[in-house]
């Protein structure tokens, strides 16, 4: 018992001390945050009619943000891969930040579900035992499902990865390697899963299209690992964990072979809408087009292909990845290439126009953006905490004060 | 007098539309995944046909009914009558409709097509930019499908569909998630701004259980609403889904739409 209390009076030192910068951006999170709460009481009280959500695009800029962050959870735990193959050394390091981004994105997941449910009071109606959830026909029920799943595992991997180091013991490599293992199909069915919840819609032809979930593997491969490149050069920076140079350009080289299988399945499917001119064009048309008058998204999709095209030929070229300048550009255009293709630009257009023909042009409200800035608030800081309390344990400087160890 | 307890058995009804055998769709992971259930050790592959209990006791027996709507757009005026008796019936609020009349104009030169307001206060003259040859009205709704997506996707069984072919929302379970509202390829289900909760037609449900008709059949002036039960072989709609050549909309979809149309154009979608 004594030993928990004291690991996490550890805890609060760990978060209580910085430097200038640290309290800087922990500030700029809290206000964000701030601003999001204020938006959801808003919303909260009048209903989703606080936002431009409406029956014929009842699902909007949340689920979009759900979507690409699935991505990126499911991307960070993948990165032990590329990891294990090629030796980057510091492996544990490796699964565990991954693991710390994949807990904050699931958070900032599952609260861009619950902002988005009519009835967020029911929330438990979904969950086995404490509600009545529609499993196994409903996709939903699944994604829910593998999304806690997942979860739930990572943050198990992690306490029990920090446990050891914090007592000055390596992890037990019968118990690690099994449970890493196992995250990463995991890690893969939850964005599969994800991609099946629209994939499965017969009636929405944009999304009733078999190369979704490759698409959504592809594009997650490319989101995940932009944030894991950022995240490695400032922990080189302001910790003594060793990662080396060829790590973080051997994950840009992959990023561009990521990239180039997204890009080519993107044509593949322009390709067979715009050849074969059936009445579901119209929707690959909205996007990238327009209809008519109707053109609110054509400027995103074009300035997403801009991107993705651009962060492609950044991370393929060896003297351009190798420049931190170029490649911290590249981290952000792949980010908000992808952050539009898998946001807005896939829930958008497969319901617009709607089910009878009608177009409805949505554009999020001011109550939406505000909650979406206070969840990558909440996600964010999330991710500050848990890196500023594991890193210490993992470099040696914050571990048990000779305290017996609390019981497992 | 419409539903006067048949005593003679009737025969099993014929499928109404050209389905494949008994092959059930929309079952896929009701299926496969109920092997997984079982594997849990879980029964977690629920009936959602059985969801509520019959309702209205011992005079109504849902055993003996499976309803059935048909709609002859030929004989449609437009006068909204059927939207305005489905708000006052079932308290649809402000904004929503649970029936909605479409007008469509077409020619040569173009069409166009419009509902204000669902047909709600029927519908003023429209100049259009080419020469009409013809236009006609289309009165939608919930096509009550025997395999529909709404209930297949979502996440709580608060979809479900009765034993007398009734696809209904239990609005006490629903979540508010709109995966039902996008999964319907007919348009027919909205989000409830008061009880941010799924909701339909349900045929009337509380009438037809009590021998009445939906409110719409009832207030329809030209009879272009019909309405009853197709395990009575005297019943007008079984006879006219059983000789006449009626259509079904999105039939590609193979949702088995219990909503059939008699001459429906090709510009309906």
């Amino acid at each position: 018992m004594t030993g928990i209390l004291e690991f996490l009076k550890g805890c609060g030192r760990q978060i209580k001390t910085g430097n200038r910068a640290y309290f800087v951006w922990v500030g700029a999170l809290l206000v964000a945050i701030g601003i999001g709460l204020v938006a959801y009481v808003h919303q909260a009280r009048v209903g989703l009619i606080a936002t431009n959500i409406r029956d014929q695009v009842s699902w909007a800029f949340y689920v979009g943000n759900f979507t690409f962050l699935v991505g990126v959870a499911a991307a960070a735990v993948l990165l032990v891969i590329p990891a294990y193959v090629y030796h980057w050394g510091p492996l544990k390091e490796v699964v565990l930040l991954g693991e710390l981004l994949a807990i904050s994105a699931l958070a900032m997941c599952l609260l861009f579900i619950l902002v988005d449910m009519g009835r967020p009071d029911r929330m438990l109606h979904m969950f086995p035992l404490l509600g009545t959830p529609n499993w196994p026909r409903s996709l939903l029920a699944w994604d829910a499902l593998v999304l806690n799943v997942y979860l739930i595992l990572n943050v198990v991997v992690v306490l029990y990865i920090l446990f050891q180091a914090y007592n000055g013991k390596e992890p037990n490599k019968k118990i690690l390697l099994p449970l890493v293992l196992l995250s990463i199909p995991i890690s893969i069915s939850t964005h599969t899963v994800t991609a099946f919840l629209y994939n499965g819609m017969a009636s929405r032809p944009y999304w009733n299209a078999s190369i979704l979930a490759p698409r959504f593997l592809a594009s997650a491969f490319c989101s995940g690992p932009a944030v894991m490149i950022i995240l490695f050069q400032v922990l080189r920076k302001t910790t003594s964990i060793p990662i080396k140079d060829e790590a973080i350009w051997k994950l840009a080289e992959l990023m561009a072979y990521a990239m180039f299988i997204n890009l080519f399945l993107l044509g593949a499917e322009l390709f067979k809408e715009f050849y074969s001119q059936t009445q579901e064009l119209r929707y690959t048309q909205y996007l990238w087009f327009g209809i008519g008058g109707h053109k609110a998204l054509v400027p995103y999709a074009w300035g997403s292909l801009v991107a993705s095209v651009a962060a492609f030929f950044i991370f393929l070229v060896p003297r351009l990845r190798q420049n931190w300048v170029t490649l911290n550009l590249g981290c952000l255009l792949i980010w908000s290439g992808v952050y539009i293709e898998k946001g807005l630009g896939l829930v958008i257009p497969g319901m617009t126009p709607d089910t009878l023909g009608e177009i409805y042009e949505y554009r999020p409200t001011l109550t939406e953006w505000s909650i979406a800035v206070g969840i990558f608030g909440v996600g964010f800081l999330i991710f500050t905490i848990l890196v500023k309390i594991s890193v210490p344990i993992l470099v040696g400087t914050f571990k048990t004060g000779g305290a017996a160890p609390a019981s497992h | 007098m419409d539903h006067a307890p048949c005593t003679p058995a009737p025969t099993a009804p014929p499928p109404p539309c050209d389905a494949p055998a008994d092959a059930e769709r929309r079952g896929f992971l009701k299926i496969t995944g109920g092997a997984v259930a079982l594997l849990a050790g879980l029964d977690a592959a629920a009936n959602t046909e059985t969801h509520a209990p019959p309702p209205g006791g011992d005079a109504y027996n849902w055993e003996e009914h499976r309803w059935a709507y048909v709609i002859d757009t030929s004989k449609c005026i437009g006068c909204g009558s059927c939207v305005r008796a489905c708000k006052a019936e079932n308290e649809v609020p402000e904004g929503f409709v649970r029936t909605w009349v479409e007008r469509y104009i077409s020619g040569p030169g173009g069409s166009y097509v419009d509902s204000p307001k669902g047909g709600l206060e029927g519908f003023p003259p429209v100049p259009t930019a080419f020469t009409p040859t013809k236009a006609f009205f289309v009165p939608k709704m919930c096509n009550h499908c025997k395999e529909t997506p709404c209930v297949q996707v979502c996440p709580v069984g608060a979809s479900y569909r009765t034993k007398d072919g009734v696809v209904m929302v239990d609005g006490k379970s629903c979540i508010g998630c709109g995966y039902c509202v996008q999964a319907c390829p007919y348009g027919s289900r909205y989000l409830n701004p008061v009880t941010h909760t799924a909701e339909k037609c349900t045929w009337c449900y509380h009438r037809i259980t009590k021998g009445l008709k939906p409110a719409c059949v009832e207030v329809c002036p030209t009879s272009t609403r019909i309405f009853g039960n197709m395990l009575r072989e005297d019943e007008p709609v079984r006879q006219i889904i059983d000789h006449e050549r009626v259509s079904i909309m999105q039939g590609h979809l193979l949702t088995e739409p219990q909503c059939f149309y008699l001459h429906l154009d090709m510009e309906v979608r």
